[in-house]
Formats: C-alpha cells, structure tokens, sequence
C-alpha cells in the first residue's frame, strides 16, 4: 500500500470510529459553547469591547477544545491495544501521523463550523461578507493546531501525567499561530482589505508547512516502543 | 575534565567575574540619562545571549542524539536546557527590574519581552517533560524531538510577536556605544561566557556520575 493510501485508511477508520461513537466531536462542541459563556461572564461583554476580546475569546475556546480532541487521538488507541496493531502494519509510520493530523484537523474544523453560528449569535455580528475569509482562517488555523498537537498527543499518550502535559506542550508552541489567527480574525471582522492579513496568514502558512514536515520525520521516535 | 583542570576553570571563572564587576560598577561611567540603573545592561544582555547559545545546544545535541542514541549527547541537551532556563530567567528579572524606572512599568507585551516569555515557557515545558513525563528508557528521544522542535519555532516567535506588537517595541534595535561601555559589555560578554561554559561542563559531571550510578545499581541488582 501506498503512504497516500496508508494514510486514507488511517483517517477512514477515525472517521468512522468517530461517527459510530460522537465521543469527541460532541463534547468538544459543548466545551466551546461553556468556554464562550464563561468568557462572557468574565468579561463582561456587549458594547465595544466586543471587537476587540471577541477574536481572542473565540481562539481561546478553540484551542481549548482542541486539547479535549487531541488527548483522545491516541489514548483511545493505546487503551484497546490498537496502537500496537498500527505499528505492526508494514511500511511507513510516519502515515500513522498523517492520518491522524488529518482526522484532528477534520473533528476541529467540524467543532468550530457548528459553534461559529453560536459566536455570531452572541456576539451579535452579522455574518455574510467575512465568512469566506473567516473559513480560510479556521482552515489554517485548526491546521496549525492539529499539526504539532498531533505529534504532542502521540508524545503524551507514552506519558505519566499526559492530560497534564499535552496543554503545557501544546500552548507555548502554537503561540505564533494563536497570535496570527486572533490578529488575522479581528481584522477580517473590521473589513479591513487583505494586504493587512497577508503577514498573518504567511506565518500560519509557514507553521504548518514547517512543523508537518517535521512531525513526519520526527514521528517514528516518538511512537517507538 | 580532570579535577585540577577543573578547579582551574573555577579559578579562571571567578576571576572573570570580578572583573566583569570591577568594571560594571567602577570602571564605566554612568549613562547620561537613564542614570545607575543602566549599569544592569551589563548582565541583561549577556544573559539573554548565553540562554541562546543553550537553547541553540539543546537543538544541536537533540539532532545529535537521534542520530547516533549516544547518552552523552541527552546529557548535553538536558544540561543546556537547564541552564537556558536559568539565563532566561535572569534575562527575565532583571528587564523588569531596569523597565520600572525608564518605562514607568515592570511588564510591557512588547516583542522582545513577550518572545523571551514564550521561548522560556516551552524550555520550562521541555524540563517537565523530562522530569515528570516518562519512563527513563523513553525520555531521551521524546526529549530530543521536543529541543528541536522548541529551537525551529524560535523565528516563528520573533516574527509573529513583532508583527504583533509592532507599535509597542520599546527595546532599541540597534546601539551605539561609548567605547568604555562597549570594552564593559565585551567582558561581560567573556565572563558570562565562561561562567555558562563552567555551569555546563559542571552539570554534565554530575549527570553522567548519576548515569554511571544507576548503572553500577543496575548491575548490583542483576547479579
């Protein structure tokens, strides 16, 4: 089988383990909707502090979540003696990764799609001209998240204190691409033209690029037994 | 290193240092406008340098480690990970320390200040996951893909917190120097060179007596 073909194979399965169950996607979808509802008593929002904390508020929520989804990638797996049935399997390991980067990226996406509507309502903006820009975005920036976080939740899974470590792991690294998202977010929903955003979306860019790669190579030493 | 030699580059570190102090506090004149607080210039600079060149080790040894899974490049990479903390936490005390009277306030999100921080807390993560994280056999090689992964993401950092922070960057990008402040910051240099340098070369002593320790333990409680 082909590493393409390996790695289909790899994403079908969590796909269809995911359908079968919901246990991640609905979960993290309620996460998102309490971390909004918790920022809003925290802050206090409404009025015109909203433009400013909303893109902040609705990244935070987000990567929260995401740990929620990361943690399981591999927990499941170790728990019902899969990973060693993965392992097995002949040819790269390094499709293991692919797979489950891809499958991470997709339950992300999915989790902030449903809960952008939520955002919207109660926050009250009005969605229409910043939505294809908003979804480019998402797409970058759940990229970034599930590239390292997938590697990190690989790591961790081998751990002793792994929901304790994955977020420590995870936070510090993704700060550039957590930076450019919120900056990138705030200014698509001021309408300002693209050329203000290209930077940001150059950085997620590069993030992705540079740390999928990375986690491709890296993998084999990080799953071995 | 034997233990003469060693106790030579003691000697020689411990001289450095009082040199470094003679000339911060008695040799340099103070600076015109910000006055004597200034003078802590002389350790904020050299500090932020040697938490670099551990951070720059830590990527170095870890490439080293997966290629070869010699222990001694882990002992490198743990050592100067340890002491890139320790220089970045003296980065990080004495920024504020000197900010409070020249910019009115301890802690600005400005760019520098906030790459050091996160720079900082992705070493402090890495020494967690080496100390609470796992099983010793596994360690390592977690360990080494951490340090490389940490030390790419350094110009990721730099560049996204300056873009972001653009307005806010309060640090000069570019000084001059009166010649005796710059013959001052030239020794610094030197002595904290050799002071991370002696930390280093100590650290790893110690670390490959304790790898040495568990081996001897290791084969007591196989006979």
């Amino acid at each position: 089988m082909s590493f393409f073909s390996r790695t289909l194979a790899i994403l079908r399965k969590d796909l269809l383990a995911e359908w079968r169950t919901k246990e991640r996607l609905s979960p993290m979808v309620f996460f998102v909707l309490l971390t909004l509802l918790v920022f809003n008593f925290s802050f206090e929002l409404g009025g015109a502090a909203l433009h400013e904390i909303g893109p902040g508020v609705l990244w935070s929520a987000f990567v929260f979540a995401s740990l929620l989804g990361l943690n399981r990638s591999f927990v499941d797996e170790r728990e019902n003696g899969c990973l060693d049935g993965l392992l097995l399997a002949p040819g790269d390991r390094s499709a293991v990764y692919m797979g489950k980067m891809l499958g991470n990226l997709l339950f992300l996406l999915a989790v902030e799609l449903i809960s952008l509507p939520f955002f919207t309502l109660f926050f009250n903006l009005s969605p229409g001209p910043f939505l294809l820009p908003l979804l480019g975005l998402f797409l970058l920036g759940s990229a970034s998240l599930a590239s390292v976080g997938t590697l990190f939740a690989a790591m961790s899974s081998n751990m002793r204190l792994r929901e304790l470590l994955l977020p420590l792991l995870l936070l510090p690294m993704v700060m550039p691409a957590l930076i450019s998202c919120v900056e990138a977010t705030a200014l698509v929903l001021k309408g300002d033209e693209l050329a203000r955003i290209a930077p940001y979306l150059q950085i997620l860019t590069v993030f992705v690029v540079v740390f999928t790669t990375l986690s491709l190579l890296l993998f084999e030493h990080v799953i071995e037994e | 290193m034997s233990a003469r030699l060693s106790n030579l580059f003691a000697a020689l570190v411990f001289l450095s240092m009082i040199a470094a102090l003679g000339a911060v506090f008695l040799y340099v004149p103070t600076e015109r406008t910000m006055g004597l607080v200034q003078r802590i210039f002389y350790f904020h600079v050299p500090a932020a340098i040697s938490a670099f060149l551990a951070f720059f080790i830590v990527f170095v040894a870890s490439i080293q480690y997966l290629r070869t899974q010699e222990m001694k490049w882990d002992r490198l990479a743990l050592s100067a990970a340890e002491l890139g903390v320790l220089f970045g936490l003296i980065v990080l005390i004495t920024g504020p320390i000197w900010a409070r009277p020249i910019w009115g306030v301890y802690w600005r999100w400005e760019p520098r200040l906030t790459s050091m921080l996160i720079l900082f807390s992705m070493y402090v993560a890495y020494l967690m996951v080496r100390s609470y994280g796992t099983s010793s056999a596994r360690t390592p090689r977690l360990a080494s893909v951490l340090g490389i992964l940490a030390f790419v993401n350094v110009p990721l950092v730099y560049y996204s917190v300056n873009l972001w922070a653009a307005e806010q960057q309060l640090h000069p990008q570019k000084i001059a120097l009166e010649p005796p402040m710059k013959y001052t910051l030239y020794i610094c240099y030197a002595a904290f060179l050799l002071f991370f340098l002696f930390l280093l070369q100590r650290r790893l002593e110690l670390e490959k007596t304790a790898d040495a320790l568990t081996d001897l333990q290791q084969q007591l409680s196989d006979d």
